[in-house]
């Protein structure tokens, strides 16, 4: 074994201790394969009483069970969970809003300490590039479109809205597939189930994946095509079993928000552009929690504590974006405002500024290209080309600055993807679920930044950047 | 014995619809990411499988077409074209030739409005747009240079040569309404003969009609929200256009459709969809009539059999012009489409 290739053994060793990222299996059927064969622990069964003999036997094929009921039934379950001997009891809140769930929750785990309580987002979707078309029952309905831009359906703005609102848990999300046509009776394919599972683990989540019936099926009968299928999707599971963790998401824009709904698109529009942002909620915010920003934009009414943020972030050069602004006087309205357009108005504030958006966010695509275009080319924390389809997520390790990037490609093609990196690291590696870890890659280190390429990036992988001893770098 | 008679009626009557539900042709829905775009095909036939496959076929034609036109992989013919063809003659493949081509008769009937040289000028916008340079009036001077038209000299069969030293071609405004047509031909030749493709949403072409409906309907876009406009597609196409909306918090004004004739991104809030025989030719009429505007468009409609146009602007104006097709507004768009429905079904 040559010098490097003990470098990159040891990395990979390094990197096989298990991570944050877990997947939960959905199982409605009757019969499943032990835990050992599948090579998954948890398993997460959607509570029937009828179901109670299944929960005991999936806990003799080796599972640890989780129990998914709503709020009610959480409450009269709790008691009797450990009975069953499940691991624990996913709360799925339905429609409840966040905040009210959550109340919830608490006074649950009060009640029952001994219980694993875990609160589920219900409201994920199928991570996907999306086409335009609209298929009612009359037919086909087609709506054009001026731009022929790929849409993605990705969950990274629900997930960032999780971390702020629910930060004493890792994010638990579940979605329910889209099929057309066949796909209805077969199943989603192999790589349907691989993104989703790579989207869940590139953004730090806990999944519960649903399984189609005919691929439960198909397991719990042994069928080949079944378990080829499965030995696919294994792949990305234990790629992202296996991820690093002590990982902080890197970000130009800090978005404020009291979850009101007229936020979500908008930072929903910023992730696919793959602008690094941040959520914070208006209590979070100080002069210190602003100060790694070069972006904040502002949904609520300002306090006086936020107006005081705005005015002091604005005057250390930066810029803050306030939507729908109502006609209140402000500190920086002592500036004269540059009218843009219709839409806003400029205020400076000593060397950086507040632009005023008079309505809310009514396309957040063009709101998103004009964030983008307030950031300064220089301080743009990651940047990807040719990645229409791709989504970016930039971490920086907690303890040494060395930096890794999650890529997901939500069309599931092979794409080259260019990506540049604020910051010098001359070491970069990639590995991807299929190419295993690590191929060393040639970065071209310019102006500050480092850029490199990723041949063929199909689903997902991740990229390690150091700044220079490789075991340094890596340490966990 | 009138039990045993229900009982038959009600075999017979799920039998019969077990054999109709049988001869239904299925249909097949798939996607793929080609030409920074997201492509959608709907093909029904009475085997998935086929459908299946020649959708595939189709989707693979799409990329060697790509490989083609492409102005971002710099291994495509027409990369390989814009860095040799200066003077010097060069050979091309065949659909290269004939997009370029057919691009060129666009260019004659709209009188330069239509130009696939502008190619300089949209990247010089587009870095605009993106804050990576701010707008200089003499590099925008030097880029107009470079361009037009007139410049290209086709050579056939298969030769091109630039009569200028800096022009470059840029086939955004077609390459996909090619592609879409291109595909269509691929679902032919394997036997597919109902189809639905959209590019991206941008450019969609219609093969024949869904089972038990007229055509494919398809609402078009308007930015006011106030028309509902529609057409009903029947081995035709419609592409739309509008000009990348103004931004909202006072950065660049720039915007990716440039007008040939100034050098400068088009000032327009009006979104233009044009119907046509084929998907090349309805993906050139919307950008060059949206760069024609209403009133000199119109003409340019009339005089092309099987075209109509729609501009609508973001205060819910709306103008159309037909030399053939009909393209429904507001509460008229139903009674219009089912008039225009019976009309199909009485000429086939």
């Amino acid at each position: 074994m040559t010098k490097p290739q003990r470098i990159i053994f040891f990395i990979c060793v390094l990197y096989a201790a298990p991570g944050w990222a877990r997947v939960f299996l959905e199982w409605t059927q009757n019969v499943v394969p032990p835990s050992k064969t599948l090579g998954i622990n948890e398993l997460v069964i959607p509570w029937e009483p009828k179901r109670l003999a299944f929960i005991q036997s999936a806990r003799a094929q080796g599972y640890h069970v989780y129990i998914e009921c709503n709020l009610e039934e959480a409450a009269s379950l709790a008691s009797s969970a450990a009975r069953y001997g499940a691991a624990g009891i996913i709360v799925n809140p339905g429609d409840a809003q966040l905040q009210s769930a959550e109340r919830a929750m608490r006074k649950l785990r009060a009640i029952h300490p001994q219980i694993n309580f875990l609160l589920l987002n219900p409201n994920a979707i199928q991570p996907q590039m999306k086409g335009t078309l609209v298929i009612n029952r009359d037919g086909v309905l087609q709506v054009t479109s001026p731009t022929a831009q790929p849409w993605l359906d990705t969950n990274l703005a629900l997930l960032r809205l999780e971390q702020a609102f629910r930060p004493a848990q890792v994010p638990l999300y579940t979605f329910n597939w889209t099929l057309l046509g066949s796909a209805r009776q077969q199943g989603p394919e192999v790589a349907d189930y691989e993104l989703a599972v790579a989207e869940a683990g590139a953004f730090k989540a806990d999944l519960i994946l649903p399984l189609h019936e005919s691929l439960q099926n198909g397991l719990a009968r042994n069928d080949d095509k079944a378990w080829a299928t499965w030995r696919e999707i294994g792949k990305y599971l234990h790629f992202y079993a296996n991820s690093p963790n002590n990982l902080v998401p890197e970000a130009n824009v800090a978005v404020i928000t009291d979850d009101n709904p007229e936020s979500f698109e908008p930072i929903n529009l910023l992730a696919r552009h793959n602008i690094g942002v941040r959520v914070l909620r208006p209590n979070q915010v100080s002069e210190s929690s602003l100060k790694n920003f070069d972006i904040a934009i502002v949904f609520p009414n300002l306090s006086p504590q936020l107006t005081q943020a705005v005015s002091q972030f604005a005057a250390s050069g930066r810029t803050a974006v306030l939507v729908n602004v109502n006609k209140k006087s402000y500190l920086w309205h002592s500036s004269k405002g540059i009218e843009n357009g219709a839409a806003s108005v400029s205020y400076p504030v000593k060397k950086g500024r507040v632009v005023e958006l008079r309505e809310p966010v009514s396309d957040p695509e063009t709101f998103a290209r004009d964030i983008r275009g307030l950031i300064d080319n220089v301080k743009i924390k990651i940047s990807l080309w040719n990645a229409l389809t791709t989504v970016g997520v930039l971490y920086r390790e907690a303890s040494n600055g060395s930096k890794t990037v999650e890529l997901l490609n939500y069309s599931e093609d092979p794409l080259e993807v260019q990506v540049r990196v604020k910051g010098v690291f001359p070491q970069v590696w990639y590995e991807s679920p299929e190419g295993g870890c690590c191929k060393s890659t040639d970065p071209v280190i310019r102006d500050g930044f480092t850029e490199f390429q990723i041949p063929s990036l199909k689903i997902s992988g991740r990229v390690h950047l150091s700044r220079a001893n490789p075991h340094a770098s890596f340490q966990r | 014995m009138r039990w045993s008679k229900a009982l038959v009626t009600v075999v017979l009557s799920v039998l019969f619809t077990a054999i109709v539900a049988e001869c239904q042709p299925a249909s097949v829905y798939k996607k793929k990411y080609v030409m920074g775009t997201v492509f959608e095909v709907i093909a029904y036939d009475e085997s998935s499988q086929k459908a299946s496959a020649a959708i595939d076929a189709a989707f693979n034609d799409a990329t060697r077409l790509d490989g083609i036109m492409s102005n971002y992989k710099p291994e495509s013919d027409l990369s390989r074209l814009n860095r040799t063809a200066h003077f010097h003659a060069q050979r091309i493949p065949p659909d290269l030739y004939r997009v370029i081509e057919e691009s060129l008769v666009y260019s004659r009937l709209s009188d330069g409005q239509f130009d696939i040289t502008v190619g300089p000028l949209v990247d010089y916008w587009k870095s605009v747009m993106r804050g990576e340079r701010s707008e200089s009036k003499a590099a925008e001077e030097k880029l107009r240079s470079c361009s037009g038209f007139k410049r290209i000299t086709l050579l056939p069969p298969d030769r091109v040569e630039f009569q200028s030293s800096c022009l470059r071609i840029d086939l955004g405004a077609i390459g996909k309404g090619y592609a879409v047509d291109r595909m269509a031909e691929v679902l032919r030749s394997r036997g597919v003969t109902v189809a639905f493709i959209n590019a991206g949403g941008s450019t969609i072409y219609g093969m024949s009609s869904p089972p038990q409906a007229a055509g494919w309907r398809v609402r078009l876009r308007d930015p006011s929200g106030k028309n509902a406009p529609e057409v009903l597609l029947k081995n035709n196409s419609v592409s739309t256009s509008e000009q990348t909306s103004p931004d909202l918090l006072g950065g660049s004004k720039a915007g990716h459709i440039i007008d040939p004739k100034t050098g400068e991104p088009v000032k327009t809030s009006a979104a233009v969809s044009a119907l046509a025989n084929t998907a090349t030719a309805s993906d050139a009429l919307s950008t060059t009539l949206l760069l024609l505007g209403p009133d000199r468009g119109t003409s340019l409609v009339k005089s092309t059999a099987g075209s109509a146009a729609i501009w609508i602007n973001s205060a819910g104006n709306a103008e159309t012009a037909s030399g053939g097709p009909s393209i429904s507004v507001g509460e008229n768009a139903g009674s219009d489409i089912a008039a225009q429905a019976a009309e199909i079904h009485r000429a086939h």
